[in-house]
């Protein structure tokens, strides 16, 4: 068993901080997925748990224990790296009972344990060959094979998939969802990819700038972002953000400009801090919006006018990229939707589903009319 | 054939007739008889090659196969004992972070580029004062200090270029950092073992000065040293039996270079591949 807690955590550089002021709290058994774009932060917060950096400030606890100076070898846990980290001159059995031999196990248990997963993962043919005899994805099972051999307490992943290709990749965080469903162990697991994230999560740290951004679950993240980054972050394709007036008039709110109309029903005390005339951003999903051709305004809440600037064809859908003055925008549409390069299209959409940011902080402004997290 | 390419070819030639000219006259002196050797209108190739030079070695008063017999076992020596103390020093310049690390590396650099003969006083007295003049063990000490600091930065090349996430994963395993250093990194150094081993053996091999100065005895003294002792006299110099002596003493070194010559390149050129 093990629960997490990560108390005012700092970690500088000499003159770089790569974490500042990071709290969090890990329930036991809990799969918390770290995500964020390259230099966040979320690699050096993992190492930090584990062992492997110290921090320059705060604390780190397990199970209310602080293990700050901890050794990493003596802190249960097990970790499976970006680059696999598995022992060249070591077989694959080699490679996962080295760990065990540290703990005097008798060596009976050891081979017990060693074939029991290699069964799990379906590696046991594979036993008697060296790292460089596999492929990446047989590597990958190693890792992961040598981790769970040691039934540590905590399991932490360093972005595992990232060297795999994208089929192999989906493959695999099913694989390693149900494995973590039969070790049942707390697991924090490092990824760039929001598509991971979203899919593997029980709860995901969106970080930046080596701060935590919004910590939730995935429906949370998606619904109600906290900040322009965590929206533009999480989500395929990522939302467009549009510049626009705030204008109050008559008990509700108007949001105008470079090709944006919309009318948002004012609630007493909206807690919307801007002025009038003053900026704000706001945002919508792309698959919140419904498309359709000319310049005609449509009697809709949000009313978005420009031009196809990009067509992404997927498939069974398209991406239809629209720019505007005020900035530009995605919407998901159906693949047999007619849409070219230089249409002028309108872009509508239901007031319920608007995100509205600070155009300053970039923080979420609060909006009650906005849907509730599923 | 382009003009470029022609001086380029004669530049090589040149190049190489320079490094190899003393080679062949070695070679060439070395099965000339005594007379041909020594006489003032030199020949380019004997005219009437001979192989008492190298019988006289085999089987003349001079102890030669006590010569190389210690010349090897100094020299293996030399090398094992510097690469034992080198390795941990090599680990720690690569792994460890301290705040002196830079300054300490350098300083390691630097002691390299003292001349040898700046060496010599303050190991003689060393050696003095501990009683190893005039000793197998008292080389050995000398050889690997000069080859020490080298030895160190060729093998912190090789430790550079081992991922930091497989000592990573030992760590997590439990294992303390000299375990790590010895069942971890040094099975996967091993070309890079041998090949500062062997560079060290053969600096140790060449060296003139050392044995000149602290052996006095002929029969420990090594190859290098006694060539120039033995081959020399007072009135006339043995050139056919020194280039003999010369030549055997050159072929172990040629074959310990051929021997690991790749993993030499690998070595000189993995830091900077690996952005150590």
């Amino acid at each position: 068993m093990a629960r997490i807690s990560l108390r005012n955590i700092e970690k500088r550089y000499d003159d770089v901080v790569a974490v500042a002021d990071c709290s969090l709290e890990i329930a036991d058994r809990e799969f918390v997925v770290l995500v964020g774009p390259s230099g966040s932060g979320k690699t050096t917060l993992l190492r930090i748990i584990a062992g492997l950096e110290h921090v320059s400030a705060g604390d780190v606890l397990f199970d209310d224990v602080r293990v700050n100076d901890v050794d990493v070898g003596d802190r249960d846990i097990a970790m499976v790296f970006q680059n696999y980290g598995l022992y060249p001159h070591m077989t694959v059995y080699d490679n996962m009972a080295f760990g065990l031999r540290r703990r005097d196990l008798p060596r009976a248990a050891i081979d017990e344990r060693v074939r029991r997963t290699a069964v799990l993962l379906a590696i046991e043919p594979l036993l008697a060959r060296r790292p460089r005899q596999l492929s990446g994805g047989q590597r990958q099972r190693v890792a992961l094979g040598r981790a769970i051999v040691r039934d540590p307490a905590v399991f932490l992943l360093d972005e595992p998939l990232s060297n795999l290709d994208a089929h192999l990749r989906v493959q695999m965080r099913a694989e390693i969802l149900k494995v973590h469903r039969a070790v049942t162990a707390t697991a924090v697991y490092v990824t760039h990819d929001q598509v991971e994230a979203l899919t593997m999560g029980d709860r995901i740290v969106v970080m930046s700038g080596g701060r935590i951004q919004q910590v939730g679950t995935p429906g949370e993240l998606y619904d109600r972002p906290a900040n322009q980054f965590v929206a533009s972050f999480i989500g395929t394709p990522a939302m467009g953000f549009l510049t626009c007036r705030l204008e109050r008039s008559g008990g509700s709110l108007r949001l105008a400009g470079g090709g944006v109309h919309a009318r948002l029903p004012a609630e007493p005390g909206l807690p919307i801090d801007v002025p009038d005339g003053g900026p704000v951003i706001i945002a919508i999903r792309p698959e919140r919006l419904a498309l359709s051709r000319g310049d005609e305004r449509a009697d809709a809440d949000v009313v978005v006018q420009g031009s196809v600037e990009v067509v992404e064809m997927l498939g069974s859908e398209q991406y239809v990229h629209v720019r505007v003055p005020a900035g530009s925008v995605t919407a998901r549409v159906p693949r047999d939707e007619p849409v070219r390069i230089d249409d002028r299209v309108t872009l509508t959409a239901s007031a319920r589903h608007l995100h509205v940011f600070d155009a300053e902080t970039g923080a979420s402004l609060a909006y009650p009319q906005m849907a509730p997290s599923a | 054939m382009k003009p470029a390419r022609i001086v380029q070819a004669i530049a090589l030639a040149l190049a190489l007739a320079w490094s190899l000219a003393p080679v062949y006259w070695m070679l060439a002196t070395s099965f000339k008889s005594e007379l041909e050797a020594a006489q003032l209108d030199p020949t380019w190739w004997p005219h009437a090659a001979t192989l008492d030079n190298y019988r006289g070695l085999a089987g003349g008063t001079l102890p030669f196969v006590t010569f190389f017999a210690n010349t090897v076992i100094t020299c293996l020596a030399t090398a094992v004992v510097a690469v034992v103390i080198a390795l941990p020093a090599a680990y720690a310049l690569s792994r460890a972070r301290f705040r002196l690390r830079g300054s300490v590396a350098y300083g390691i650099l630097v002691s390299r580029m003292l001349p040898l003969v700046v060496l010599l006083a303050p190991l003689y007295l060393l050696l003095l004062h501990a009683h190893l003049l005039d000793s197998i063990l008292g080389l050995v000490v000398g050889f690997a200090t000069f080859g020490l600091p080298f030895a160190v930065w060729m093998l912190k090349t090789f430790i550079d270029a081992v991922p930091i996430e497989i000592e990573e994963s030992a760590r997590v395993d439990g294992y303390p950092r000299w375990q790590i250093l010895l069942r971890i990194v040094v099975p996967l150094i091993v070309p890079g073992l041998l090949t500062t081993g062997a560079f060290v053996f053969m600096e140790a091999w060449n060296n003139l000065i050392f044995p000149l100065s602290f052996i006095t005895t002929l029969d420990k003294q090594t190859l290098a040293a006694a060539l120039v002792v033995t081959f020399t006299g007072q009135f006339k110099t043995d050139w056919g039996g020194m280039m003999a002596a010369a030549t055997l003493t050159t072929l172990p070194l040629m074959f310990a270079f051929f021997a690991v010559q790749r993993s030499m390149a690998r070595g000189l050129t993995s830091g900077a591949i690996a952005g150590a």
